[in-house]
């Protein structure tokens, strides 16, 4: 395999190749970027498994653009009645899509809640919980939400004002930035990554085709830098960094990501002029190089505390 | 810069014509003559990338397109090498060297202001979609909107649809900014010119199994890229019906290159100056066949060229899965009955370089000697001609000893050793 690819890719691939993934019965791709696309074909020929399947998820955000996806959509639900036996039917669609909207509303007001001063949970706390809602079954994470929500904020003086960070950028799954962070006695009160505040933002409106408020949900929910229209993408920042009062930016990217790399001068060049701390961090997808950031964390942390100019 | 340096060569290519009609030296110089229209202030500039977006459409409206990743690429070969010279000013603006050297060229290109204004900024999510990306920042450097023409990766009626909604879409930007009201005579007419270019083109392919290769693979595949603009247009059939007179002639007349070795390349040849040609031909190895010169497209029907010029991109040897590419590579390698495939890796290359494996092992298993050849498209920084003399060299070894113990087993070993374990999940 060749090294300058995608670490998050490879690390699927490996996951495939040396058996990782016993319990796993079925995987669905997504068109998402070159490397995801080859990633299935070259999955589909060296790893066995009973269900693989290439979901394309067009990048024109339009009327056009959702009957597609509603199209590739239904061929999803057809295969996995015929590969497992199963009928999903109206109701149950419906159903799904109300309790993801309750979670997608918890989770909000978790997110919500970090626009505080100081906010009100740890960034890694969040991140963990993220993690796990996005893997485990739905009724399993239920009781952890539930007593996430109802936390009281750690007590703290009314002095205690950590930097505030936002983390943007792609797949984070590893809470080592965040914890490089807190350790740091900093914040981390947003995350707008593939599996952060991007991914809960924007309700599945419950109508009378599910399909089509399905594809119409995820493909005008907040863009990620993989579709078109950078302007898109700063105006949301500048959103994010206005609601949850943001000192620094950390841009966390996978090694090799195109996409990223040519997001990255753009949005360096928004936070110059609005005179915001940037960092962009490239990582491995596992954070294996932890110590030679750490230092650059922390710089980028002084420069937001003042201490150094 | 751009511009002069396009003046010059399409004068030095008009006067080698008069003197001796050539198709290759024709293509470049309506190339660059194309490329150059895009500055005339008067002209309808659509910015494209031609081997990939349909341009029958575009010729339709009497547009020449103007491939902007076609132009930029020219420049390292024509300033003698010095494709960094401009790459460094995107760099210096934060584009960092992992992206391709294609689109940093660009980006360097627009940076210090040799590019033409465009009226419509057009571009393609199929290979790749960097592309994309660096038409969206060109496009915004001149306060435009870019305009993504997104083909997904299967063929289905859905996809069919989808992509001729999109086309009917950008007609109508075409009406807006040109003025006319689409015509559809004149696309069939464009339809009529590509058909019968294609049929060209197949006729070329087949004269260039003769042994020894009656033409060059490598320029077959800058002809197939570089001229892909020219699909709808009556130029591009005369190129092809030029480059078939030469060839013929040049059976005949048994003045085709001495040949040791035929080799398939794939997926495309590098645009800045190496050495990778000149040790080939000193070795008497021909580049007999490039992937990309091969027709992968059905005829187009005339009758609904909408639905058919969509099918045209859906068909395209990079979209869709990688199984129709690594068959089409393998038949390639049998129909043109060649001793090596060589896979030119350019570093940023995500898809060629994640499914390079795939064709690996399908060569494989029928005892194609394969090398993967590292190398760049236009940076020079990271191109080692040593390196490349030494791989390139045994790789000539293996294909040597192949033929010398036959096509079989025997050389096989050697072949695995070198070139195939060491890449391969098989």
């Amino acid at each position: 395999m060749f090294p300058n690819l995608c670490p998050y890719l490879q690390n699927i691939l490996d996951s495939g190749l040396s058996k990782k993934l016993k319990k796993v019965e079925g995987i669905i791709f997504t068109n998402s970027c070159d490397g995801m696309r080859r990633l299935y074909d070259v999955w589909s020929n060296y790893v066995q498994m009973p269900f693989s399947f290439m979901l394309e998820i067009p990048k024109n955000r339009d009327e056009n653009g959702i009957a597609y996806f509603s199209e590739q959509l239904l061929d999803l639900k057809r295969r996995l009645e015929e590969v497992f036996g199963v009928k999903i039917s109206k109701d149950k669609l419906k159903t799904a899509i109300s309790l993801m909207n309750d979670r997608r509303g918890m989770i909000m007001d978790l997110f919500e809640k970090q626009k505080q001063i100081p906010p009100h949970y740890k960034g890694s706390e969040l991140l963990s919980f993220c993690l796990e809602e996005t893997t485990c079954p739905k009724d399993e994470t239920t009781q952890k939400l539930e007593a996430l929500t109802g936390q009281s904020r750690t007590p703290s003086s009314s002095q205690d004002r950590p930097p505030r960070i936002l983390v943007m950028g792609n797949v984070i799954d590893k809470p080592a930035l965040f914890e490089m962070v807190e350790n740091a006695r900093a914040s981390v009160v947003a995350f707008d990554t593939c599996n952060g505040l991007r991914h809960y933002s924007g309700f599945v409106e419950n109508g009378s085709d599910p399909i089509e408020s399905l594809a119409r949900r995820y493909l005008l929910k907040p863009p990620c830098t993989r579709m078109p229209g950078f302007d898109k993408r700063i105006e949301r920042l500048e959103q994010l960094i206005e609601e949850y009062s943001i000192e620094g930016v950390i841009y966390g990217s996978l090694k090799f990501c195109d996409y990223s790399l040519f997001e990255v001068p753009r949005i360096e060049d928004f936070l110059r002029k609005n005179r915001l701390p940037f960092l962009v961090l490239e990582n491995d997808y596992i954070w294996s190089d932890v110590e030679r950031m750490r230092i650059r964390v922390e710089a980028l942390l002084e420069v937001v505390s003042g201490e150094f100019d | 810069m751009m511009r002069s340096v396009f003046q010059d060569i399409v004068a030095f290519m008009e006067q080698r014509l008069e003197k001796r009609p050539r198709g290759f030296d024709l293509f470049t110089k309506e190339m660059l003559s194309a490329c150059l229209g895009a500055f005339d202030e008067d002209a309808t500039t659509v910015y494209v990338s031609g081997y990939a977006f349909p341009t029958e459409l575009l010729w339709a409206f009497d547009i020449v397109p103007f491939d902007f990743e076609i132009a930029c690429n020219n420049l390292p070969q024509a300033t003698g090498g010095n494709g960094s010279s401009i790459m460094i000013h995107s760099e210096n603006e934060g584009y960092s060297r992992d992206i391709c050297s294609f689109y940093r060229l660009i980006i360097g290109c627009m940076i210090q202001g040799m590019l033409p204004k465009g009226d419509l900024y057009l571009t393609s999510s199929y290979y790749c979609h960097g592309k994309a990306k660096a038409n969206e920042i060109v496009a915004s450097s001149e306060g435009k909107e870019s305009v993504l023409f997104d083909v997904p990766n299967e063929i289905s009626p859905s996809s069919i649809r989808y992509v001729v909604s999109q086309l009917k879409e950008i007609t109508s930007k075409l009406e807006t900014i040109t003025g006319q009201t689409f015509d559809l005579d004149k696309l069939k007419e464009a339809v009529s010119w590509s058909n019968r270019a294609r049929s060209l083109l197949i006729e070329i392919n087949n004269l260039m199994k003769a042994k020894p290769c009656p033409w060059d693979g490598a320029r077959a595949c800058l002809l197939a890229l570089g001229g892909a603009i020219f699909w709808g247009s009556p130029i591009m059939y005369n190129i092809n019906q030029m480059l078939i007179q030469e060839i013929q002639a040049r059976i005949e007349k048994g003045t085709a290159m001495p040949e040791k070795y035929r080799i398939l390349w794939y997926p495309w040849v590098p645009v800045q100056q190496t050495n990778i040609f000149s040790t080939l031909r000193e070795n008497q190895a021909s580049v007999v066949m490039a992937e990309v010169a091969n027709v992968w497209w059905s005829e187009i029907d005339e009758a609904s060229p909408f639905e058919a010029l969509a099918l045209k991109a859906l068909e395209n040897l990079l979209v869709g899965k990688a199984e129709k590419r690594v068959k089409s590579i393998v038949k390639l390698a049998e129909d043109y009955d060649v001793d090596g495939v060589i896979h030119f890796s350019t570093p940023a290359c995500r898809h060629e370089n994640f499914s390079s494996c795939l064709i690996l092992d399908a060569l494989n298993d029928k005892g194609i000697p394969f090398l993967n050849l590292d190398g760049d498209m236009t940076d020079e920084r990271n191109y080692s001609p040593k390196r490349t003399m030494n791989t390139l060299c045994l790789f000539l070894e293996v294909m040597k000893n192949r033929k010398a113990a036959g096509a079989g087993n025997g050389s096989r070993q050697v072949i695995d050793q070198l070139f195939f374990r060491n890449d391969s999940f098989g």
